[in-house]
């Protein structure tokens, strides 16, 4: 990262005796969007606010092109933020409140009148400028909230889980807009949710937090495909976790045992034989077939069928419940409790990892 | 069965219960149109001659206007102090806050005639006696509570996040009061108001105890009016006040 626009170093916030951030560096490139997740008291809300201002960090700087801001109150650090609940003044109508950050700023009426349209025109919302809050649908007040905090051009826009608070699908569709909104924009975009399919969808790289410290972060693919912990393979979508032992190693990688059969394993380090590894298995990468056909067999526990996808529980003598999903045109077999069946996977579907106690930078 | 009498016996208790409440209100009204010279029912007819006394008498004229406009400076001065309070409160943590309410709260604790000793100890050392000023005073510090209280109130329902998105906007602390805050807390500063004229106007403890002729209220009017004699004036002014207070509740009941 060549220039970064936001620097944070050796954050540590205390609230009595619990670290809700504990020594976190990042960071965050010009038009970057970046999102920070992670489950609740896990410091992605502490770490926001801490950029935004609103309570200082206990130790550790935060620096805007490389201007410690440590110290600035939230009005000097000119950072939009949208909130979870919104935040609209109830008091003012739309038109108000998206002028808001322009008339304490001063700036000429002719000005703010402009600006104002052209950030409702942003978010599709001319027609409700006279509306007050409390008469618009919660996907109208997030775009308001949002109109509100992009009218007075930050450099950067802080989101707090803004789109928890709505409905399912329009979360989808309010997913697409934010995303395209940041293309079109460049603003830099750091956004907090416990979602990940938020942080999947919209983000150019996702920091994920536990107990106040970075897990991991990288960009969607490489941390879905590569995470580093049992917890965050578990947090971003699902895992199957083996506990295995390293049987073989051949010129292309490991090999393992299960039962009787050898299975590939791909491992960056050196690991010796006889050592135990827990791999992590995604569940849509693993194949069904009937009795016999692939590697491993075991039997169908319980169907649950979701539209898209089929998610099946097989269960394997060593391996225990097995969680596979697969789409429903190519299913393999015809699942129904009690069948027996096969099951098996390619070479680079399973991930070594590491422990969860170990500091991942 | 059972249900009808258990029905039919505490309707009846409650019945009674307002009775009890109300009556000794009420029976002011006839005694206000007695045609006799002293407190007692009407003995031949109605009469309005005591209302026409208390409007032509220049005693009863001062004492109304002065516990007015005291009333409307109370008002004034104690919203003013109290919002001020109730909004440093909100932004305050939790514990300091609620330590600060409990301290502002205790007027209403203490019995009135221990803080009315206390306004006169220090009333006497402030040359505060017999002043319209002292008894300002003393009715502001006990109505501001009453201010607080309803202010608090109201920001009970104001999300912390909406102060936080103002600063995050650009407004200073005090911007973020003006545009935010203060709009929100206004429902409970006008209720807060009307509180405080009210305790203001029907206080005696305190202006017995710290005002000898120069201030004399509506209430130690009235008061002094049974001591001296037992003049029916008091009615027509009692009736008047509970007339005013039926309309000003019948307003406030039918606008919501």
């Amino acid at each position: 990262m060549t220039d970064p626009i936001l620097s944070i170093r050796n954050a540590v916030k205390t609230y009595g005796k619990i670290n809700a951030l504990d020594r976190v560096d990042l960071d965050v490139a010009d038009g970057e969007f970046l999102t920070l997740l992670g489950p609740s008291g896990s410091g992605k809300t502490t770490l926001l606010t801490a950029i935004a201002g609103f309570a200082p960090l206990t130790s550790g700087t935060v620096s805007l092109r490389g201007k410690n801001i440590s110290g600035e109150p939230p009005e000097h650090r000119g950072f939009g933020m949208v909130f979870q609940g919104y935040a609209l003044f109830p008091t003012m109508s739309v038109r108000d409140n998206v002028a808001f950050p322009l008339r304490v700023r001063k700036r000429p009426k002719s000005e703010v009148d402009a600006r104002v349209e052209e950030c409702l025109d942003l978010v599709q919302m001319n027609a409700f400028a006279d509306r007050m809050p409390s008469q618009l649908s919660g996907g109208q007040q997030q775009r308001i909230a949002l109109a509100r905090a992009l009218s007075f051009k930050p450099q950067v826009l802080l989101l707090d889980e803004p789109l928890s608070a709505l409905d399912k699908k329009l979360r989808a569709d309010l997913q697409w807009e934010l995303k395209a909104l940041h293309d079109r924009l460049g603003v830099t975009f750091i956004y907090v949710t416990h979602d990940q399919d938020e942080a999947l969808s919209m983000s150019d790289r996702i920091v994920i937090l536990k107990d106040g410290r970075i897990q991991q972060q990288g960009d969607p693919e490489t941390l879905y495909n590569l995470p580093r912990t049992p917890f965050v393979a578990d947090f971003l979508g699902k895992s199957n976790f083996m506990d295995l032992t390293v049987t073989a190693r051949e010129a292309t990688g490991l090999s393992c045992t299960i039962g009787n059969a050898a299975f590939p394993v791909d491992a960056p380090d050196a690991l010796a034989i006889g050592e135990r590894v827990k791999v992590a298995l995604r569940p849509e990468r693993i194949r069904l077939a009937e009795a016999g056909k692939e590697m491993l067999s075991g039997t169908v526990r319980q169907v649950s069928y979701l539209g898209e996808r089929c998610q099946v529980i097989v269960k394997h003598e060593e391996l225990g419940e097995i969680l596979v999903s697969r789409p429903t045109w190519k299913v393999g077999v015809h699942p129904e409790a009690g069948l027996a069946v096969s099951f098996g996977w390619d070479r680079d579907a399973c991930v070594v990892l590491e422990n969860d106690e170990n500091e991942a930078a | 069965m059972a249900q009808s009498t258990f029905r039919i016996f505490f309707s009846t208790g409650a019945w009674l219960v307002l009775a009890f409440l109300l009556l000794p209100i009420l029976v002011v009204i006839p005694v206000s149109l007695t045609d006799t010279s002293y407190i007692g029912l009407p003995k031949e007819g109605l009469s309005l001659q005591h209302y026409a006394a208390y409007f032509q008498s220049p005693g009863w004229m001062a004492a109304t206007w002065t516990s007015i406009w005291i009333g409307l400076v109370v008002a004034a001065l104690a919203t003013a102090f109290g919002t001020a309070f109730a909004i440093g409160c909100w932004f305050l943590s939790d514990r300091a806050s609620t330590v600060a309410r409990w301290i502002l709260i205790t007027p209403i604790l203490v019995p009135p005639v221990v803080q009315s000793l206390g306004f006169y100890r220090f009333w006497v050392t402030l040359g505060l006696i017999d002043t319209n000023f002292g008894v300002i005073l003393a009715h502001t510090l006990l109505a501001l509570p009453y201010v607080s209280i309803s202010v608090f109130a109201a920001l009970a329902n104001l999300d912390r996040r909406i102060p936080q998105a103002a600063r995050s906007l650009g407004a200073s602390v005090w911007q973020t009061v003006r545009a935010v805050v203060v709009p929100a807390a206004i429902p409970g500063m006008i209720t807060g108001a009307i509180f405080a004229f009210i305790v203001s106007f029907d206080e005696i403890v305190g202006v017995l105890f710290i005002t000898v002729r120069n201030v004399t209220t509506l209430p130690k009017k009235i008061w002094e009016g049974i001591q001296e004699d037992i003049d029916p004036t008091i009615a027509s002014v009692a009736t008047m006040l509970v007339v005013l207070t039926l309309i000003v509740t019948a307003i406030r009941i039918l606008r919501k």
